[in-house]
Order: structure tokens, then sequence, then C-alpha cells
């Protein structure tokens, strides 16, 4: 028990505080998602949090944060042991935190959600003297932002920026970022690290981030952790290590396949012996998008007169950051959403992601968020992975279910994708996002595929469970199939696809080859950078 | 009809507007502030109901009209209240629980007001505003109920708290997006449950006014469906209490159409023309809803049904 | 305890804890509730009479639950069973004055076919709202209910009425041969016999068909059922007709088995208690059998409590509104893990299981 009650509060401090912590541990039952962590982050620096999905970053900051109490082990700020027992507390400290999943109110306004994220909201708020006060504060950073727009009429990069400036306003101590830059273009990623890099090395705040880009590592931070299951196994500073080193401190023993700057091709994974052109044979392309439009949640147009076209036997990557209409899209291609106009074809024949045209034309996809998007979650694995032919024979004959011939199939899917579940009659839900994913894939992938559309088919997995899917992904390539990839990581795509195009505010704007892609190119393209000014931003210089 | 029968007519459906369209203006503003923090309240017909029989007998017993409405408004918000608590128990459906809060506020109403049928009780004082008229119709058309002051005054406290007050924009904010309000710590059970409670203590006064002053007694007839209908309003006026006013308006007003024929001796398709608020509902709803597009305006927790 | 048998323990303990809290009530009214709990199984199960006033209540509520049931199962919420209920019995009537029909089963065939049709159009009207006009089902298909209930008191005072009927406006009653008798001379009238057959036909479709598992699966998750390619509109609309067409159904048996016409007491409030039992059910067809009996016996029982205690018939309605809100709060425990609280509590009262990691001052919640 921590006796800090007893001692008289010391007057707040301000300016960059120092973090340590001391053989942290947290369990979830008999899960162990963090071990004895030990680490220090120096006052005004930038510190890197690096690891795989289920490493035990998210839980070390949530613990920092306040959100999640430790079972054993201590928190020290400025060498002064807390006990930071929920966000109140950690604010009290000067702890902010900005999270990957936007935490905005969509209906209310800039100057509102700002206000609210203050420390005191007034009982009355008197908003010409706050609205001086924020957009004073706003010329302080190098990002403005409308006052009056509200978020949901934001792109996903502006509302990145929103959350951190609701963090900046309060001036922090120490700022917490989640994957701060998952939904920013290469060029809003570099000017929203720089500004937080100056920040720290004014003495401001110090600051944690946790990636898994060593780019962003090695540019932006000082000194890095590696926690691998759990456990820290790796400090240092930035200047002393390079991306192998932390790739391997990150994996333990296998090599990485995750270092973009090298493309160092993984050992395990099967490589493919067609090369890409020689699959492609008909000139009737597998899949042909022409002039599609969409709307999108809020009544605007989310996919604009967009045109791609997806040969048989290739893979064809669309980059873009999240937001430009890439799930409009793949909702629109697969019958999610209702399509405006345009055309879609599969081998030449119309297609409207009936069932039957599914069968005869034999569509396949891979949405994002599988279990949101292509599961019934209180169905068993065994009826989740009948839903493409369930009506058919010998899954149905004369229109009565045979259960006991899915429950078979099941069972021999779930030996050949190595599904680690409790049985086949298990709810689907109670799988972990990577099993989910691949009961998803053992269905989609069954029997011949034309077309497969997928959609950041490995997000949130770990590596093992990335490599096997783009394994499983280049053999169906192999197999004559047109795969139409969507990811918002240009590092998978730089890897995988045959060709690249870059979606834009709902538009192809661009079409590279994979061999003649160039990241920057790819980059600017991404940010919109090929028309013009954006809307409601201005961007200064950066620092 | 003679001109008489026709100003008869009109001030029938204009004093209906006025009379009608007070416990509408009261249910759809305590609807609204509840839909503004992420809750539906189906049960508000519940609601109407029970906290009509209570304002009824506070007054009778009591021997004051304003007891009574205050009786009626702590009903209100005890029942909703209920509603609150139980939505936001885990995995508890929002509708169901309004259906079923539905079924218990009229049963308890019926159960415990079966001795307040017959007797009469004080009534809320009328302000007479049509004394410049000699029209008797008119006259009595123009009486309006003093609640509807305090309505309107209601109406527009809201407006203005949305967005200058703290609680206005907690409130706001826990409808719109139940995440941004967690990150800041704010307990969102907590808001709900206090704006579904005044919500409630808001659509009692519409009971209130429902048995002290028009129709003016308690019996089991006294609504049918004015509790569902304020959902309708509540879409209808982008959930904004300044709308809802006119809504509440529109809506008495149509409902009025069948008893103002009535008194001029127009008997022929009562029950038909007593269709029409919910005919006219249902018409607002298609020309204003569209298929899988959010409805501008409209709390962004609502939706995620 | 074993999670199998948690889904049935909860909505039983449920009733009992809204029995109790009936009890209290009462009390409160100066009447023992020993007496009421007896009085209220007598009226429900004690005798002969009392099972056939049970099961005639029981056969619509079947009949009206299924038209929540089936569209819950296709992800909709629909409340407007009343209003199918009164338009089947319209439709039941007005077939029987104009169309002229031969006596005997036959005719009740059709008088319930066009009762079940009307119902079915009606709710699937519903459904089409929602579909493709986006509105929100539950309170589409309770307007459409009160404008049913409005179109029909219109008709059945007005163009539709017997001239006989003076006091009571009523449609013109069914020819004798039209109308529904008893089973085996009983009270209990064959609409029992069509719920029950509904319920478990209805019970075997969705669990074993295809079509009942596709409806399942837009019930379950409707993106992903878009994207499988299910005709997601037109399931959910099918789903609503099949729906309306039960409460229609018990409109029509009501009007010839029970009324013998339409009049206003058609009106019964079968279609909101209706929702009740599915939702006891958990929108299961078969479950929804020992439901309805069990809500028809609280019906039954409740002019036996008015009779002998004095207490008002809306007394069963408050029991009913008791049920439904234990009934959905005791859903908020359906996930509680009870071996994990039971070792929490244990752990409670005595000594730590393992000796404390070395560190140097342990933080940490109690456990």
């Amino acid at each position: 028990m921590s006796f800090s009650h007893l001692i008289p509060p010391v007057k707040p401090a301000t300016g960059a505080l120092t973090l340590e912590t001391y053989e942290l541990t947290k369990r979830f039952g008999s899960f162990t998602a963090m071990d004895s962590v030990t680490m220090k982050v120096e006052p005004g620096t930038v510190h890197a949090l690096l690891g795989e999905n289920g490493a035990g970053k998210s839980t070390l900051v949530k613990c920092v944060a306040g959100f999640q109490r430790a079972e054993e082990g201590s928190i020290m700020i400025d060498g002064r042991e807390q006990d930071i027992a929920n966000p109140v507390i950690a604010r009290a400290l000067g702890i902010g935190m900005v999270y990957q999943h936007f935490t905005l109110a969509p209906g209310m306004t800039v100057a509102e959600n700002l206000l609210l994220a203050a420390d005191k909201v007034p009982f009355l708020v008197d908003w010409k003297a706050k609205r001086a006060e924020l957009q004073a504060f706003l010329a302080t950073t190098p990002f403005s932002l409308n006052l009056d727009a509200c978020p949901a009429d934001l792109a996903a990069g502006e509302k990145q920026k929103l959350e951190l400036l609701k963090q900046l306003y309060l001036k922090p101590r120490l700022l917490i970022l989640d994957e701060p830059t998952s939904v920013l273009t290469p060029q809003e990623a570099d000017e929203v690290l720089g500004h937080i890099r100056d920040f720290a090395r004014r003495g401001e705040c110090t600051v944690i981030i946790i990636t898994h880009k060593f780019r962003e590592v090695m540019a932006y931070a000082d000194a890095v952790t590696v926690l691998r299951k759990g456990k820290a196994v790796h400090h240092c500073r930035v200047a002393d290590t390079t991306p192998a080193l932390l790739a391997l401190a990150m994996m333990g023993e296998s090599a990485s396949t995750a270092d973009s700057e090298q493309k160092v091709p993984a050992a395990q994974v099967v490589p493919v012996q067609a090369a890409p052109d020689s699959i492609a044979n008909s000139s009737t392309p597998a899949l042909q998008v022409d002039d599609l439009h969409a709307l999108g949640d809020r009544g605007t147009l989310a996919v604009q007169a967009l045109s791609l076209r997806v040969m048989g036997g290739e893979i064809l990557g669309v980059a873009g950051v999240s937001g430009n209409g890439q799930r409009e899209l793949v909702e629109a291609l697969v019958g999610q959403r209702t399509r405006l106009s345009g055309t879609v074809r599969v081998m030449g024949q119309p297609y409207q992601a009936t069932r039957q045209e599914n069968r005869a034309l034999k569509v396949r996809s891979l949405p994002e968020e599988p279990l949101r998007n292509a599961c019934v979650g209180d169905l068993s694995v065994a009826e989740n992975m009948a839903l493409r032919d369930f009506d058919q024979a010998p899954l149905a004959v004369g229109g009565v279910l045979r259960f006991p011939t899915w429950r078979a199939r099941a069972r021999a899917w779930i030996a050949e994708y190595g599904i680690k579940t409790q049985g086949e009659t298990a709810p689907i839900r109670s799988l972990s996002g990577g099993n989910v994913q691949r009961a998803v894939l053992a269905r989609e992938l069954a029997g011949d595929i034309n077309v497969l559309i997928a959609a950041n088919p490995v997000f949130g997995l770990d590596f093992a469970a990335v490599a096997e899917i783009h394994s499983r992904l280049r053999k169906v390539r192999g197999r004559g199939a047109g795969v139409l990839l969507i990811s918002e990581d240009l590092d998978e795509l730089l890897e995988l696809a045959d060709r690249i195009v870059v979606m834009s505010e709902g538009r192809i704007v661009f079409e590279t080859t994979a061999a003649a892609a160039d990241r920057h190119v790819l980059g600017a393209h991404m940010g919109g950078g090929a028309h013009g000014e954006e809307h409601s931003i201005v961007e200064k210089a950066a620092a | 009809m003679t001109p008489d029968q026709w100003i008869a007519l009109f001030a029938g459906i204009v004093g209906g507007a006025l009379r009608v369209g007070t416990p509408f203006l009261f249910v759809s503003l305590g609807e609204c502030l509840t839909e503004k923090s992420g809750r539906i309240n189906l049960g508000l017909e519940g609601v109407l109901v029970l906290s009509a029989m209570a304002a009824f007998a506070g007054a009778y017993l009591g021997e004051s009209a304003w007891i009574g409405v205050l009786c009626g408004a702590l009903a209100g918000g005890l029942l909703a209240a209920l509603h609150g608590v139980l939505c936001s128990l885990p995995r508890v459906n929002d509708v169901a629980t309004g259906i079923a809060l539905m079924l218990l506020g009229t049963g308890l109403a019926f159960y415990l007001g079966k001795p307040f049928i017959q007797p009469q009780a004080p009534q809320i004082p009328a302000l007479e505003l049509g004394g410049w008229s000699s029209s008797p119709a008119v006259q009595s058309a123009l009486q309006i109920n003093m609640l509807l002051p305090l309505g309107l005054a209601l109406a527009v406290l809201l407006w203005w708290g949305f967005t200058r007050t703290r609680w206005g924009l907690l409130v706001r904010m826990a409808g719109d997006s139940a995440n941004a309000a967690r990150a800041l710590g704010y307990s969102i059970n907590g808001i709900r449950i206090l704006a579904t409670t005044v919500g409630g203590m808001i659509a009692g006064l519409g009971g209130a006014s429902l048995t002290l002053f028009y129709p003016g007694s308690w019996n089991e007839g006294i609504s049918s469906g004015q509790g569902l209908i304020a959902v309708a309003l509540v879409i209808f006026a982008r959930w904004s209490p300044l709308r809802c006013i006119g809504a509440a308006a529109l809506f008495g007003g149509a409902g009025a159409i069948g008893p103002a024929l009535q008194s001029v001796g127009v008997g022929w398709g009562y029950h038909l023309f007593n269709t029409v608020p919910y005919v006219l509902t249902l018409l607002i709803l298609v020309l204003t809803c569209k298929p899988g597009s959010v409805a501008q305006g409209s709390p962004g927790e609502l939706s995620s049904r | 305890m074993r999670n199998s048998l948690t889904p049935v323990a909860l909505p039983v303990l449920a009733i009992a804890a809204a029995l109790l809290v009936f009890g209290v009530m009462v009390a409160f009214a100066g009447v023992n509730p020993l007496e009421v709990w007896t009085l209220l199984f007598q009226g429900a199960f004690g005798s002969w009479f009392a099972w056939q006033n049970t099961l005639q209540r029981a056969a619509p509520l079947m009949l009206t639950a299924l038209c929540v049931a089936i569209p819950a199962r296709a992800g909709l919420v629909i409340i407007g069973g009343e209003g199918a209920l009164v338009l089947g019995g319209l439709a039941c009537a007005v077939v029987a004055r104009s169309v002229p029909l031969p006596d005997g089963m036959v005719g009740s065939v059709v008088v319930c076919v066009a009762g079940a049709l009307a119902g079915a159009l009606w709710i699937a009207l519903a459904g089409w709202l929602r579909q493709f006009r986006g509105i929100n089902e539950t309170i589409s298909s309770l307007l459409l209910a009160y404008i049913a209930i409005g179109f029909f008191k219109h008709l059945v005072e007005g163009p539709m009425r017997d001239p006989a009927s003076l006091n009571k406006p009523a449609t013109n009653s069914l020819s004798e041969g039209l109308r529904i008798g008893g089973i085996a001379g009983s009270e209990v009238h064959w609409g029992l016999v069509l719920g029950v057959v509904a319920c478990v036909v209805l019970g075997i479709w969705l669990r074993w068909s295809a079509s009942g598992f596709a409806i399942r699966v837009v019930g379950g998750n409707l993106r992903t059922a878009q994207l499988v390619g299910l005709p997601a509109s037109q399931l959910v609309i099918v789903a609503c007709a099949l729906g309306g067409a039960c409460a229609g159904l018990a409109g029509a048996v009501e009007v010839a088995a029970v009324h013998t016409n339409a009049n206003a007491s058609l009106i019964a409030f079968y279609g909101y208690a209706g929702i009740l039992v599915s939702f006891i059910a958990r929108h299961n067809p078969i479950a929804i059998i020992p439901v309805a009996i069990l809500f028809g016996g609280f019906g039954a029982a409740g002019s036996l409590l008015q009779r002998r205690l004095g207490l008002p018939d809306a007394s069963v309605l408050v029991l009913q509104g008791i049920a439904f809100v234990f009934i959905l709060a005791s859903e908020a425990l359906r996930d509680v893990d009870w071996k994990a609280l039971r070792a929490k509590l244990a752990q409670l009262a005595g000594p730590a299981p393992q000796a404390p990691a070395p560190s140097p001052v342990p933080e940490g919640n109690t456990p």
C-alpha cells in the first residue's frame, strides 16, 4: 500500500517530468500482460515503445495513464512514487494520452471539443472570451483548425491533429501517443512528430510514443524500449542502434519481416514460383470498376468516379490514408453499400454482389474487422464457416440443413489453418482476432476463386499470422485469381502488390508498378498533394 | 357550413393546438433531453400516464393544483430514473426497457388510480387570452394552460443551455460520442441517468397538464400514444428544443381536428380524424429519414443500434 | 452453475422475484400476499374451468408473441402486433360478410387466411419502411398499430356496422358454420392448436431450414449477411410478413371463435402482452408455448383476483410490467461468470492464496 496520502501535497510542478517504472506487472486472470517491466524515461526526451501486438505496450501506458492498475511494481514520477489509480489522478500529475481511436465528439464543434477537454469547464460558458483563448492557444502550434468545424467533416489527419491539440491544451508534462501517425500521410506524420520532438526538446514535456515503424523511431526518438511478450527485453539510445537490431530484439529468434527500409525477405514466407506477369493470360480483367460513385455515411460522396482494373494473377494494391473512401469502396463492391452509379464487372459479367453471382463468378472477400463485417458473433465457428454455401448440397439437402456435415468440414479447416479454438461449436466471438481472421480465410479461400477483395487483412495481428496470411494471398494469386488488396500499410503493399494505385478523397489519383514505386511519391499523392489546397486546414511550414 | 361554424372550427383547431399541444411540448422536450444524452426512452407513454394519475391524485389529496403538478413531475422523474438505471446495466436493450416501462407505468397508473376516476380535482388556472373576441368559440380556444408559458420558457432554456452551460455540453457529448466522454473521465451512465430522469420530470409536467387542465379528469383512456408520438416529434424537430415548439403545435392541431369537427356537428370520420397525428408522424418520418445515412443533427450514439 | 442452465434459470428467477414484489405491493393495499399467490395459481391452473380460461387466453398470446419473435430473429423490434390483430379480425368479419363461403372447415380456413393476410401486409409494411426508408421499425409499427385501430373503430362503428348492434357497435356476426368451435366440446377453441402448431413449425423452420438460417444470419449481423450475398431486405420483409400473419391469424381466430363478430373488445392488449411473452421466451418460438400459457394464466387469474380480493384488474398488468422489468434486468446477469465470482468472494473471506512477490511497495487492488 502506498503512503503518499500522508505526505502533504507538493505544489504542482511544471515542465517535462521523469518517468520510471520498477518491476511493473499486470495480469488479467491467468494471462500476464506485463511482466516486471523496469524502464526509465529521461525528461525532455522522446522515448519510443516498440513491440508487436500483444507485447504489452498498451498495458504499460494504460497503467501509467491511470486506466489500469498494476498488480505489482511501482511507477515513479520525478523520483517520487505515485499511485495512479485513475485517469483523473494521472491528469493532475500532468500525464496526457492520445489514443489510436478517436475520442472526439463528431457532432460538436472543434471549439466545444477543446473546451470540454480542459481541466475545469466553467458552469456558464463565455464563448467570446473562450474563443479568443482558444485562438491564442492554436497560434502556439504549427497546426490550425477551424473552430466551428465539426470533426464529422474533418479528414482523418485533421482529426488526429485535433486529438493531439486536446492534450496539448492541457499543458502536459508527460505525453503518451499511441500509434499517432497511423492515419497520417508520411508528410503529415513528419510534421506532427517534428513538432512533438521540438516540444520535448524545449523541456516542456516528456514524450512516449508507441509505434511499430522503425523509420519514425530512428528519425524522431531519443531512446527506445522494446517489449516482447510482456517483458522489457531491450533498452538503448537511438543513436546506438539500427533497425535490424531493433527488429531482432522485437522478434527474438525469428528473423524480422517488418523492416521496410531494407525489404529483408522473410525466411518463413513460401516463395511464389510464378512471376507476376506470367499468370495474366486473357485480356478480360478479373475485376473491372468503371466510374463508381457511392455515398458515405453523412450524405456526401465517399467514392467518386472511381475506376480500376485487376487482371487475373495479379495483386493490385490500393494505398491511401484511412478515411479516403477505402471502406466505402469495399462496401460498395461487396454489397454492403448501395452504388449510386458506375459499373462493376467480374470476368466481363456485370456484378451486383448477389449470392448467385458470388457463386457463379467466384468472388470472395476478406473485409477489415472480420468479426464485425464477415462473421455473426453469436453463431458457432462451424456455422460461420458455412455462410457462403449453407443452402447448397452437401450442407443442405432439400432445404433442410445438415449440421454434422458443417461440423466435419469445420474440423478439417480448423486443423488445416491452425485455428485455435475450443471446438467448432464454440461461438466465433470467443476466438482471438487472428483466429477469427483465419476462420474467415478458410471459408473464403475454399475452392476456385476469380476475384478476391481484401481490406487490411492483417491489421492488428502478430507477425506469424501476418506472414501466414500474406503467403496465402500470394498463393491465391498464383492460382490465377485477381486480388484487390486495400491497405493502409504502405509497407505491406510494397511487399505484396504487383501494381499500386493511390486512393485519395474517393478517387484513384495515381498508378504505378511495384518495381517503379517510390514511397515519397506515393506519400505525396496519398496526402492529396496532387490537387491544390486542402479543405479548412492551413498548414504553416513545419518547424 | 356557415361562417360562424367555420370560425368555430378554426378556433377549435387552434384551441386544440394550444391545449393538446401543451402535453406534446413537455413530453417532446423531455424526450429531446433524454435523446441528446444518447438514450431513447420509449416508456414515455407509461411516464405520461403515471404522472397524469399522480398529478390528479396529488391535486385531489392536496387540494391544490400546483401540488398535483409537483407530484406529476416527481412520478415522471422516478419512472424515468428506473428506465435510466435499467438501461445502464450491461446487455440491456433500450427499446425493450422502454416497452417494459410503458406497460409498468400504465399498469401502475390504472392500479393505483382506480379510486380517482370519479372525483374532481382542483384544476390549473387558465390564462384568458381571448377576451378581445366576442365569439365564445374563440374565447374558449384561447384559454391557455398556465403551464404553457412555462413550457415555452423551458424550451428556450434547454436550447440556450445546450451550448452555453457545462451540463448542456456534457449531455451533448455523452450523446454524441460515448468514447469522448469516457476518455475525459466522465461517467456516461451518470450523465444519461440524470438526463433521463430530468426528461421524465419534464414529461411529467405534460401528464399533469392532461389531468389538471385538459381534459381535466383522470380515466384510463387519458393518453393514446402521445408518449410515443413524442419520439417521432423529436426526430421531426431534429433534436432542437426550439423546433419542438413548432412540432408540438402542429401535432396538437392535427389531433384536434376530430373533436373540433364533432363540436360543429360533423360526426363522420371521428376515428379517422383521430389517426391524423399518427399518419402525419409517419409521413414526416418517410420524408425525413433516408436508409443508411444518419439524420442531420442526430446524436451520434442513438444510431448505434 | 453450468452456463446452459442460466438461460432457463434466470427468467424463472425473475418471474419469482416479480411475484414476490407483487405480493409486497398488494400487502400495502391490505391484502395478504399468500392469498394473492394462491389465488393466482388457482385462477390460472386450479380447476378445469381455470385451465380453459388460461388456454383460451394463451392461444392469441402465442400468435402475437410470434409477431414479435420472428422479426426479432431477423434483427427487428416490432411492437405493432395489436394493429395486425385488429386488422386480422376485421378482415375475417368482412370476408365472412361479403364473400359467400361454404360452411364448415373450408370456410373457417378461408376467413382465417384472410385475417393472416391482412396482418401480414400490415407488418410487412413496417419492414418495408425500415429497409427502404430507414424508419425505425419500433416506432413505425406502433404508429401503424394506432392507425389500424382508428381505421378499425371507424369501420366497425360506421360502414360495416351491424344495424342490430345498438349498444355496442359490431359487425355482422359470422354465420354458425364459419365459427371455430371448441376442442372436443370444451371451451378451448381450435385456435390453441393453431397457436401451438405455428410455434412448432416456425421453431423448426428457423432452426433447420436454409431460409430460416438465412433469417438468423440477417438478424445476427446484417453486414455479414450482405457480404455473403443474402437478400437482406427481402428476408426482413418475409420475416415481418410471417410475424404479421400470425398476429392477423390471432385476430381472425378471436373473431371466429370467441366474439363471433368484430367489435371494440377485440382490442384487448394481446398485442402488447405478446411483446412481453416473446422477450421472456428470448424470441424462441418453442419457448413461447410455455410462457404464453403462464401469462394466459396470469390473465385468467386477474378476474379472480378482482372478484375475491377486490383488486383492480389492472393489477395483473402491473405484475406483467414488474416481470418484464426483472427479466430485462436479469439479462445483465447472464454474462456473470459465477465461478469467478464465488472464487472472489471466497478470497475475500479467507487468506490470500499465494505468497506475496518480493517488491518494494506492493501496489494494486485488493482482491
